[in-house]
């Protein structure tokens, strides 16, 4: 039945320029990697910072907030196709459960999320290959600086599934989504606890690892709370 | 004109908006609060201070960010249920419409700076600052701020028009806003870039002889020039959508 669900999913956003953000988003985390390597090349040769531990941690630098955007968006735009037509009734009207739904809303944004994220990997590998850094290629920690961010962003999935679904007016999901980009982008200043702060993979014991791991058990704990209360609520 | 600007007015103030305007100022306090202010020398004013790094955040983020969340905000009304049809078999012209809906937006940009100025302000009493309020400083980047974000309301608005969902035109939003990041770095691109005139208007420089920040040249080419693109393309595209 899941699987029915999200391959429905998938076809209600073909051709709403949804594949093409998913594409779009790691190709500018990595476009704003040329601006600053063209700009700057000398200077990063001149630091002795032109190397792939620099370059890998200057793409992530970015990751969290075209994540987070990213969350945003697709969770909005997941929740506005049934809202815009009124098709709540109708799909809860058909013999599939509501957790069932919400299970298919989540994996649906999980997908296009990963996606993105094997993306960002193979784009910032190609320009890095391009640019033509020194040593081995890392990697390992290329694809690990690519999906930590995404396990650690998964309580901001869940968050902004959840509000996403249960306000009508898409304005409240949105402007708590430009909040937590806006704590992301001062994340060194946050304290540990906030879940904006942790797909920047920062913390105090300076163990990007922790982060995945509150982020896979916080997301999990959000994700049921969220769909427990979509499951409670009344279809409008 | 006026009654459309009443009715405007009605229809916002059963859509929460206020909850939306408040955001503005709310994160205008968590950046001053958390945000370290020690890193500037003694001389500085302090509030000076506080102003650059809060100033920096807001303008460069979350003031682009809003103006397409209110813009669709503005809009909500009218997508839902055929409300385009009802306002506009009304005997008024869609050059109107057009014209009420930008000039509400820009009052509520107006309002999130006032709002900003204020939690400026509350930043500076908690810390207990004991320099004197920069009058003109505050003036000049809250006012300048609201000028830089003409052209970007005038695009989500038509963006907002063009687009039903919420998430489509915040996706345009967010297309053209990150890339401020890097063009704020540049002193070539940064100055034609239209997303990064808000953080260049509300930054505090150094040279405080002109009215805004930015040079007028500046103002008028890069501001008016991408207001009056965004602005007629959005008045022409509502002119002849069908609705």
């Amino acid at each position: 039945m899941i699987g029915k669900l999200i391959r429905t999913d998938f076809m209600k956003i073909r051709r709403k320029g949804i594949w093409f953000l998913a594409i779009l988003g790691p190709f500018g985390v990595v476009a704003l990697q040329m601006v600053n390597y063209g700009l700057r090349k000398d200077w990063f040769i001149q630091q002795d910072t032109f190397s792939w531990f620099y370059y890998v941690r200057n793409v992530s630098a970015f990751t969290p907030f075209a994540l987070i955007l990213g969350i945003v968006i697709l969770a909005s735009f997941m929740a506005s196709i049934e809202n815009e037509t009124n098709a709540w009734k109708q799909l809860i009207a058909l013999p599939v459960s509501k957790w069932s739904v919400y299970l298919s809303k989540y994996t649906t944004i999980g997908l296009l999320l990963v996606f993105a994220t094997c993306l960002l990997t193979v784009f910032s590998l190609g320009f890095g290959v391009l640019l033509g850094l020194g040593g081995e290629i890392p990697y390992l920690d290329l694809i690990r600086y690519c999906f930590y961010p995404l396990f650690a962003a998964l309580p901001i999935l869940g968050l902004q599934l959840w509000i996403a679904l249960v306000f009508q007016n898409q304005g409240f999901p949105i402007t708590i989504g430009v909040f937590g980009v806006i704590m992301s982008y001062m994340a060194y200043f946050l304290p540990d606890w906030l879940i904006w702060k942790w797909p920047s993979l920062d913390n105090q014991w300076d163990e990007p690892l922790l982060n995945v791991c509150m982020g896979l058990v916080v997301g999990l704990g959000i994700y049921l709370f969220g769909m427990l209360d979509f499951i409670r609520r009344d279809v409008k | 004109m006026f009654s459309l600007l009443q009715s405007e007015w009605f229809k916002l103030r059963k859509s929460n908006v206020i909850y939306i305007l408040f955001a503005g100022p709310l994160i205008g306090l968590l950046i001053g609060l958390l945000g370290n202010d020690n890193v500037f020398p003694d001389e500085v004013n302090q509030w000076g201070g506080s102003l650059l790094m809060m100033n920096l955040t807001y303008a460069l983020l979350f003031l682009p960010l809003i103006t397409g969340v209110l813009a669709a905000t503005v809009c909500r009304y009218e997508h839902q249920a055929g409300g385009w049809k009802q306002l506009l078999s009304l005997p008024v012209t869609r050059g109107k419409v057009f014209i009420t809906k930008y000039l509400l937006l820009i009052f509520l940009v107006l309002a999130i700076q006032l709002l900003y100025l204020g939690s400026v302000f509350s930043v500076g009493v908690i810390h207990g600052y004991t320099d004197s309020f920069p009058m003109d400083i505050v003036w000049k980047s809250i006012l300048g701020g609201w000028i830089a974000t003409f052209p970007l309301v005038a695009l989500q608005l038509w963006m907002s028009l063009l687009f039903k969902s919420f998430a489509a035109p915040f996706a345009v939003n967010v297309i053209f806003t990150l890339p401020t990041i890097l063009a704020i770095n540049s002193e070539k691109f940064g100055a034609y870039y239209p997303w990064a005139q808000p953080v260049l208007m509300m930054n505090v420089g150094e040279d405080s002889n002109n009215v805004f920040f930015i040079p007028w040249e500046q103002l008028i080419t890069v501001v008016g020039g991408s207001f009056l693109l965004f602005f007629i393309g959005g008045y022409i595209y509502f002119r002849q959508k069908a609705v």
